[in-house]
């Protein structure tokens, strides 16, 4: 059966889904004229979901490109709680004494992978690439990181997905110089499709079916 | 009989920091009940199957309507037939997604189709996340829904590039097409709707951006355009009927954009042959007593209990139930009298205790991926709530 599973919930809704569980757990900031699926849309940042296991083990479950950068830790009992800017801050701060020090697992191939805490796990993350952009050369150019990085999430349907949906090529614009019409259904026109005229935003009715 | 239960509701502060801000009608009342319908695996998995056997049999009917020309008895605008044909003959053209509306299945009578909104269907929102915010937010197993609405659709996203392949492949075939986004100004829901699919798109890995309708620039030649930018696919949430008749020099434009081969657009042209519910007599000539069809005709039938509907018409608009001696049952007024009246047997609607009725919607993206219902009175309309569901086994 595809569709019942025992599935991550945010595969379920994506990006859009940990928008809500923000949102549920009251971390946004409100703003009366925010479009906040517009904001969705925009990819700046990465939202990451990592699982954490009754062995205190940690593995990326989801990453989705976000407008800002968050993380999840889902704990094993299955709850949520969001990391706060100050405690993704100190993780990668403690992590890159590790990478200094050469005792991180994520530059060092002799170190068990399964120690890697949750401050490697952010850095091995698409996220944490952004948010520990300034250990640059350090990590990224190191094989072992490469290597490392794949088996750091908890499939490799995850870590697919993840590399995907950020493999977006930032492509160039094709200008062109010919006459273009525009100005359909403009608001002038008064012949948009929806049925209603209002400009009330609490009444259902659309150009949908 | 239909079973409900009692949940706590969203805030409306809640809902409109995800960007649902079409939550109250214009009667005050809430759009979204706070209650969810009860379901059986078994009832889930009769919704799934119906909608994919449905889905199939679309496409065999769609193909003989274009085999016989029959696109005048469908009402499809003369204006676009030649789209409809060019964007049905190329596989490039992909239907992204639509919604069955079935009645039954949930009362322990049979699922019968009701029509199927191929072009512009909305309650995506509702369906795709709403309802499972909703389980959320009650602390329930939100696995237990019959809802991958949001992921099909950036699986049916990737198909854009993949078509038949494997979607895991995407990054491989993907070469930076884009995929503009539009929808008419000054609706949120349409305009929230379209940024759900964007959304979507952009999960999938598309490189998309989001125009109002009436800022996009066409050229029959060169494509379609955010002020110089080119872009290789465009989604409009514009029935195309509209674009048909209110808007025939776009029509134009679009027929020699597809021409050209110079842009793709969602959903294709072709959907508007399924959006007919025309379709639907059509349907019935080819599969004739069909279990999950009902009868359909250009005439009124013969003593039976029967729906007026028209071709094109939406939200319940023009609708009237007729009694086996033609009386008139239910009647809702709406500007679509113009469009070509059909006729469909009449089927009653699965009913709670308090004798509201429920239509259920399945959305279909490849295959059957969500549901959720719509409750109202004898005919679905403006006013109709929507309700989330939940699999009680």
């Amino acid at each position: 059966m595809q569709y019942i599973r025992k599935i991550s919930d945010y595969m379920i809704a994506g990006g859009i889904g940990v928008m809500v569980l923000v949102s549920m757990q009251g971390c946004d900031q409100k703003d009366e004229n925010k479009n906040a699926l517009a904001d969705a849309a925009k990819t700046q940042g990465a939202l990451v979901i990592v699982d954490e296991s009754a062995t205190g083990e940690y593995k990326i479950a989801e990453e989705y490109p976000s407008s800002t950068t968050r993380v999840i830790v889902r704990k094993p009992d299955g709850s949520e709680r969001i990391l706060s800017q100050t405690e993704i801050d100190a993780l990668v701060k403690e992590e890159a004494k590790k990478i200094d020090n050469n005792t991180s697992p994520l530059t060092n191939s002799n170190m068990n992978s399964g120690q890697m805490g949750l401050g490697g796990i952010l850095l091995s993350s698409i996220a944490g690439g952004m948010i520990g952009s300034w250990i640059g050369g350090k990590l990224f150019n190191n094989p072992t990181y490469q290597n490392q990085r794949a088996t750091n999430y908890s499939s490799p349907q995850a870590y697919s997905r993840s590399t995907t949906s950020f493999n977006k090529p930032m492509s160039t614009s094709s200008t062109s110089s010919t006459t273009k019409s525009s100005g359909f259904f403009g608001s002038s026109s008064g012949s948009g499709s929806s049925s209603s005229s209002t400009s009330s935003s609490s009444v259902p009715s659309s150009s949908g079916s | 009989m239909l079973y409900v239960e009692k949940i706590k509701p969203l805030s409306k502060e809640f809902l409109e920091s995800i960007g649902f801000y079409w939550h109250t009608d214009a009667d005050q009342t809430s759009y979204v009940v706070d209650e969810l319908v009860l379901v059986s695996t078994a009832e889930v998995e009769a919704y799934y199957e119906a909608a994919n056997t449905l889905y199939d049999m679309f496409v065999e009917a769609g193909q003989y309507v274009i085999d016989n020309n029959l696109f005048h008895e469908l009402n499809i605008p003369f204006n676009l037939v030649e789209l409809i044909k060019n964007s049905w003959a190329n596989d490039v053209h992909w239907h992204l997604y639509g919604r069955f509306d079935f009645a039954g299945g949930i009362d322990g009578k049979p699922i019968k189709l009701i029509e199927f909104n191929a072009d512009t269907p909305t309650s995506l929102y509702e369906t795709a996340i709403i309802q499972w915010a909703m389980l959320k937010a009650n602390g329930m197993d939100e696995a237990k829904q019959f809802n991958t609405v949001f992921e099909a659709l950036k699986e049916n996203f990737k198909r854009l590039v993949v078509l038949g392949g494997n979607t895991e492949d995407f990054a491989e075939y993907y070469d930076g097409w884009k995929i503009l986004f539009s929808s008419i100004r000054g609706n949120i829901e349409d305009e929230n709707t379209t940024r759900l699919l964007q959304t979507a798109a952009n999960e999938a890995g598309f490189h998309t951006d989001f125009a109002y309708i009436d800022e996009v620039g066409f050229n029959g030649s060169e494509g379609i355009f955010k002020g110089d930018e080119n872009f290789e696919f465009w989604f409009k949430l514009v029935p195309w009927e509209n674009i048909a008749i209110e808007e025939g020099d776009l029509a134009l434009l679009l027929d020699e954009i597809v021409r050209e081969q110079k842009a793709i657009i969602l959903n294709p042209a072709y959907t508007l042959l399924f959006q007919s519910k025309a379709f639907m007599k059509i349907l019935w000539d080819l599969f004739p007593n069909h279990p999950l069809l009902l009868e359909t005709s250009y005439e009124p039938l013969k003593g039976k209990k029967q729906v007026e509907k028209r071709a094109f018409g939406r939200e319940g608009a023009n609708t009237i139930i007729y009694d086996t001696d033609m009386s008139v049952m239910a009647k809702v007024e709406g500007d679509y009298g113009n469009f070509k009246p059909i006729y469909q047997a009449y089927v009653e609607l699965p009913k709670d205790v308090e004798g509201k009725s429920y239509q259920a919607g399945v959305f279909f993206a490849y295959e059957a991926c969500g549901l959720g219902f719509r409750r109202g009175g004898l005919i679905m309309e403006n006013f109709s709530k929507f309700v989330g569901h939940r699999i009680k086994d």
